[in-house]
């Protein structure tokens, strides 16, 4: 049974198509790569998935819900979380506020509680303090804990995205390039950290990328999308020998 | 931080010790700057850290001085009742308003603000039987269990407590599940959805929580001044508030304090001056929108940085405290 199954999505914005007729499923526990040249509809797709776009047709289903047309609030109560290619940090919070804000709906205190910080708020508080710093810890970002987040360099940033994505606790992770902005050494090392993560806490990765390298140690199956359509899926290896996929990225001129 | 735990001591010492040594005058004005800053730290909660422009605070304001001043003049009720019950009304009013505008921003939520002040207003202006009209309300002081609070220190003391407890759950609120939603929103909506927090919602909260503060203030300002009238809570005062959190510093409690105690101190401040002050007072607030783009806590912060060797100066400059 897929964990999210995709079936005949298209996304258009005006008379642009993004996104036509794609369909694909993601098991539960696997690391997916969804790959393609610019504008392929990478990051449509992951839009539509999260909420942030409703697509024109098709349906989107995770853990048996439909997602087409639902908020993207209540798509992340889900278990559905995802990062962004642009890090959406919030600039001016510290990097560990940033990672608190992500404990939002796992904190179970209301208005009245926070107001007069009644002994629930302020026993989740800390609760939710040490599992930040825990998750700064596994990321390396221990030693920015204090820096407002708009201040660190990209690649830091994107860490950041990342730690702050776990923090909702979810059950599939959309990746929007995670690595880009990244050194070599830097983007080697954040591959092992998600492949640590997707194994010791279950989570299914979905992870976007225009540059095969990255996921061709990392993805298990490979959907490689052309000018928002599918292209071909299969393995890393089996997609890097693909003759379409090879035209599609050097283009027609072979 | 024990530096700062120092200050806010001092502080507290230097203001339980004015009825000591000021003048009624001068304590009527501290209780006036005080609940300015009940009200700076509401409205800085919606309009500085969830990024919501508001221009009808002066009427949730005026809704918890009409309800205080009908609650113990006409049901003679005590304080005690009044009070709170003057912030539930003001707080689901401001709900009320929060939901149709949680999906407004700018100037569009600036006008509805605009639309819903004058709509009070009118309300305040239509029902002279209730609310005297123009003509304005008498309101007694604030009484506790039969104490009134006459002496001019005992009322001091009242609201420098009243505005503590504000400002404490001001503070609260900043660093609670709620205070970083209202960051999140205004810095990064798709963020903030992303990670499960409804944005709407979280719009009318602020709302709510704002209407909350500024009632709260007027009902305390309706005791204090002993007369409330429409214009105090007209277009002008709204916009006054705004300067108090801009000036001070948008999205700090700090800021919320500095500027309201400033903007409320610095007219009487320039009365030597007669009709040179108001021409002063407005240099005063071009000149820190000019060159103190992030308030008086901006400069704080900048002072901080240039004295610490640290490589965190240049977040200090730029990060809020």
């Amino acid at each position: 049974m897929a964990l999210l199954e995709i079936d005949a999505l298209s996304v258009h914005f005006g008379g642009v198509v993004a996104v036509a007729d794609v369909s694909l499923s993601i098991e539960p526990g696997e690391i997916h790569g969804i790959i393609g040249p610019n504008g392929a509809g990478k990051t449509s797709v992951i839009n539509a998935v999260s909420g942030m776009v409703v697509p024109q047709s098709g349906s989107i289903r995770f853990a048996d819900r439909e997602l087409a047309g639902v908020a993207p609030h209540v798509i992340s109560s889900f278990g559905l979380g995802r990062t962004f290619q642009h890090v959406e940090l919030f600039g001016d919070r510290s990097v560990l506020e940033n990672v608190l804000t992500g404990f939002y709906r796992h904190q179970a205190y209301g208005l009245l509680a926070a107001t007069l910080r009644l002994p629930k708020a302020a026993r989740t508080e800390r609760n939710t303090r040490e599992q930040a710093r825990n998750l700064l810890d596994a990321f390396d970002l221990a030693a920015f804990a204090d820096t407002s987040a708009g201040l660190l360099p990209f690649g830091i940033q994107k860490r950041v995205d990342i730690a702050r994505a776990l923090a909702a606790e979810p059950r599939l992770l959309l990746l929007d390039e995670p690595v880009s902005g990244m050194s070599e050494t830097e983007a080697a090392a954040a591959v092992t950290t998600m492949r640590k993560l997707a194994r010791d806490h279950g989570i299914t990765l979905v992870i976007v990328e225009h540059n095969m390298r990255v996921l061709m140690n990392l993805a298990e199956r490979v959907t490689v999308l052309n000018q928002g359509r599918l292209l071909a899926s299969g393995t890393p290896a089996e997609m890097q020998a693909h003759a379409d996929v090879i035209e599609a990225y050097l283009g027609d001129a072979a | 931080m024990r530096a700062r735990v120092l200050l806010i001591l001092v502080g507290l010492a230097c203001l339980a010790a004015l009825p000591l040594f000021a003048t009624s005058y001068y304590l009527y004005l501290a209780e006036l700057a005080m609940i300015n800053v009940i009200i700076a730290v509401g409205l800085n909660l919606l309009s500085g850290n969830c990024g919501q422009i508001s221009l009808c605070n002066a009427s949730f304001m005026g809704v918890g001085a009409y309800c205080t001043a009908l609650l113990s003049t006409r049901l003679m009720l005590s304080t005690l009742i009044s009070l709170p019950v003057s912030v539930v009304i003001s707080a689901l009013l401001g709900a009320a308003l929060g939901y149709p505008a949680r999906r407004l921003s700018g100037l569009y939520l600036a006008l509805t603000t605009l639309g819903f002040l004058e709509l009070v207003g009118i309300v305040i202006e239509e029902f002279p039987e209730y609310t005297g009209g123009i003509r304005g309300l008498k309101v007694p002081r604030p009484e506790i269990f039969g104490f009134s609070f006459q002496s001019n220190a005992s009322l001091y003391f009242f609201v420098l407590a009243l505005t503590i407890g504000a400002v404490v759950v001001g503070y609260n609120v900043r660093r609670s599940r709620y205070g970083r939603a209202f960051d999140a929103v205004r810095q990064s909506p798709f963020a903030a959805q992303a990670l499960g927090i409804p944005v709407a919602r979280v719009k009318v909260i602020a709302f709510s929580l704002n209407a909350a503060f500024a009632g709260f203030a007027g009902s305390l300002l309706a005791g204090v001044v002993g007369f409330i009238d429409p214009p105090e809570f007209g277009v002008l005062t709204s916009i006054q508030h705004v300067t108090f959190i801009v000036v001070g510093g948008l999205g700090s409690i700090t800021g919320s304090i500095a500027g309201a105690v400033l903007l409320t101190a610095l007219p009487e401040a320039l009365r030597g001056v007669q009709e040179y002050g108001e021409l002063i007072y407005g240099f005063v607030l071009l000149g820190t929108l000019l060159f103190l783009p992030r308030g008086l806590v901006g400069v704080v912060a900048k002072l901080k940085a240039l004295r610490s060797a640290k490589p965190s100066a240049k977040e200090l400059a730029y990060g809020a405290p």
